[in-house]
């Protein structure tokens, strides 16, 4: 009984923690978007802005409540949210829901499939290098990976346009699908290919190095002789034994790294004119879309912490030693 | 199998192989570093080196592709890229080097803080951080740019400064939650010892080669920062030259396929990041061993 009690109250206060972070976090938003002196009323009413008279945008003001003092903006908001009403865009004139859902998906495809590829590559390779460690192979492929880690996003982006759409004419350079097909699958990975191979090269190395790692500290375990002096081939040891030690700390940090790679796309969607959530949250925050801007923010916030919690809890029960930051912290600094 | 072909394989080898390891990665950067002085020395040399004003727009001239009279060409305004190269190189560094010093400011008063203060001021401080980091950067940086006025080149080093210097202070968080129980500094501060004095002489000096290496890839994401958001129109305006605002010509080189505005300043870009990039991994490696854990 009384585990499962201490159980209960292990996630009773993880949900705290989570509820409490995800409420200051939309406060923080709330406040920040609302002291930026930028004028909602241009992502309103356009170019039509320039020419009302005072008498005119304040009245426009009162109609979207945007003179009462912010607290009772953010209580209506969050009074409103909770009922799942989360307001219209000022820009597209639609329930933001409506617009986001729209444009969800493309994101969601070009993330996800851009995590698992680099999930699955980033294990593969970590295993190539670790399996020929100091060899040549190893040091080349830390050579390149160490160069093409360092390529800014939106640079790569570039220079794969110029190849491939403009001097060979093989891909589309910008969108996700021709006109008029959009329900073309061929069409669409197409589309995909390009922005595509920037999101998985971009984050292929930093996981591919650390799995890397890793595996070289394990093979220098004691175990791993013990296991070679029972005859065991190198393949037997490496697959089932030292993978099966860092696949865990593998999977919590996959965990934390699913709101970056996948929230992480809008340099790409930007350079690519992809119409997705990045290109969106771009918008809202540039031209003052107050509900868009809310409920994309509390999206990413709130996977971002979400996974961050979820993180921590899988990396607690594999090793109830770790404090509850230690893996958040390490992925950060390895980051630079 | 034979009692030598086991020995061999169980044998010392692994010593060998790791002692080797650990001297061809404690080895100094060389190349990287004198690539990297080269490109300072230009940079500061920018007068000398730069054959043309780079801010005269030759009308005459525009999207030439490199010749004799413009080394790397010229851009679609007309500017020489070969000078804007060097003189852009200086925003660029500088932009790199300045938002670092407020990024590192701001991480060694903030994690020394959390990390000398009771468990719940250290726990809520950490909260904080937490939370700043799920704000999307995009939003603050837009804040921080609003509330400054029109970008400058001070004003986008102060706004990569106070978004990048979160992961400085965790680590030193970190150190300083290690060592504020040792016997030292509790010396120090019975004698008196002001919280400067005890950061100062005690602390920092503990953990300065743990971020020696992350000061160092902060001033290459600061470069890189610079560059993203001035291409994204959120940096420099184009008439102050920085590789980055140089790149945000590139979309309408796409279409005059000019390639040498778009590769000549992104190659250069390229170069500087890894250079500093190399000599970080090498102060990581030779300066702190628990990070190489990783």
């Amino acid at each position: 009984m009384t585990i499962k009690r201490s159980r209960a109250a292990y996630y009773g206060k993880k949900l705290l923690i989570f509820l409490v972070s995800v409420i200051l976090l939309s406060m923080t938003v709330f406040v920040i978007s609302r002291l930026t002196p930028t004028d909602p009323l241009q992502a309103y009413y356009g170019e039509r802005t320039e020419k009302m008279s005072v008498e005119e945008k304040e009245w426009a003001r009162n109609k979207l409540g945007l003179n009462d003092p912010i607290p009772t903006q953010y209580i209506r908001w969050a009074q409103n949210a909770l009922k799942g009403e989360f307001g219209i865009s000022y820009k597209y004139k639609q329930d933001v829901v409506q617009v986001i859902a729209k444009r969800m998906n493309n994101t969601l495809i070009l993330g996800g499939i851009g995590f698992v590829l680099t999930f699955a590559g980033s294990l593969l390779l970590g295993i190539l290098c670790a399996w020929f460690e100091d060899s040549w192979l190893d040091k080349l492929l830390c050579k390149l990976g160490t160069i093409v880690s360092c390529i800014p996003e939106f640079w790569f982006s570039l220079v794969l346009i110029l190849i491939f759409c403009v001097q060979l004419k093989w891909l589309p350079s910008s969108g996700a699908y021709s006109v008029g097909k959009a329900d073309d699958l061929m069409d669409r990975i197409i589309h995909l290919i390009l922005p595509m191979i920037v999101v998985i090269i971009e984050h292929l190395w930093y996981y591919a190095y650390m799995i890397r790692n890793k595996i070289l500290e394990e093979v220098r375990a004691d175990y791993v002789l013990l296991c070679k002096s029972k005859g065991l081939s190198k393949r037997q040891i490496m697959f089932r034994h030292c993978l099966r030690n860092i696949l865990p700390t593998y999977i919590s940090l996959m965990a934390i790294s699913v709101p970056h790679i996948i929230g992480g796309t809008y340099i790409v969607e930007t350079v690519f004119s992809y119409p997705g959530i990045g290109t969106l949250s771009y918008e809202s925050a540039r031209y003052a879309d107050y509900n868009m801007l809310m409920i994309l923010c509390m999206m990413t916030g709130i996977t971002v912490i979400f996974f961050n919690i979820i993180g921590q809890i899988i990396n607690e029960r594999i090793d109830p030693r770790v404090k509850a930051n230690e893996v958040v912290e390490t992925s950060e600094v390895s980051e630079g | 199998m034979t009692d030598q072909e086991l020995f061999t394989q169980v044998g010392i080898r692994e010593e060998k192989a790791s002692a080797a390891a650990v001297k061809s990665k404690r080895s100094l950067p060389i190349f990287s570093i004198a690539v990297l002085v080269l490109i300072i020395l230009g940079c500061l040399l920018a007068d000398v080196i730069a054959t043309k004003d780079p801010a005269y727009l030759d009308l005459m001239n525009y999207t030439k592709a490199p010749n004799g009279e413009f080394l790397f060409g010229t851009d679609t305004l007309g500017r020489d890229i070969f000078s804007c190269i060097w003189h852009g190189g200086r925003v660029s560094l500088f932009i790199g080097f300045f938002a670092t010093l407020i990024s590192t400011t701001i991480a060694v008063v903030y994690g020394s803080i959390s990390g000398i203060s009771s468990d719940w001021v250290d726990t809520a401080m950490m909260r904080v951080t937490e939370i700043f980091l799920s704000v999307p950067g995009l939003l603050v940086i837009l804040f921080i740019q609003a509330i400054l006025g029109d970008a400058t080149v001070v004003s986008l080093s102060v706004v990569i400064g106070i978004t990048s210097w979160y992961s400085i202070a965790k680590v030193i968080r970190t150190e300083v939650r290690q060592i504020r129980k040792s016997e030292y500094v509790i010396a120090s501060q019975c004698m008196g010892g002001s919280f400067l004095h005890v950061l100062w002489h005690h602390l920092a000096p503990n953990f300065i080669s743990a971020i020696m290496f992350m000061v160092v890839m902060n001033v290459r994401s600061a470069i890189a920062s610079e560059s993203t958001l001035s291409f994204m129109g959120m940096g420099l305006p184009l008439d102050v030259i920085s590789w980055g605002s140089m790149l945000s010509l590139s979309e309408r080189a796409l279409m005059t396929k000019a390639w040498w505005i778009i590769l000549i300043p992104g190659f250069f870009l390229v170069v500087l990041l890894v250079c500093l990039t190399n000599i970080g991994n090498w102060l990581r490696q030779t300066a702190n061993r628990k990070e190489s854990n990783l």
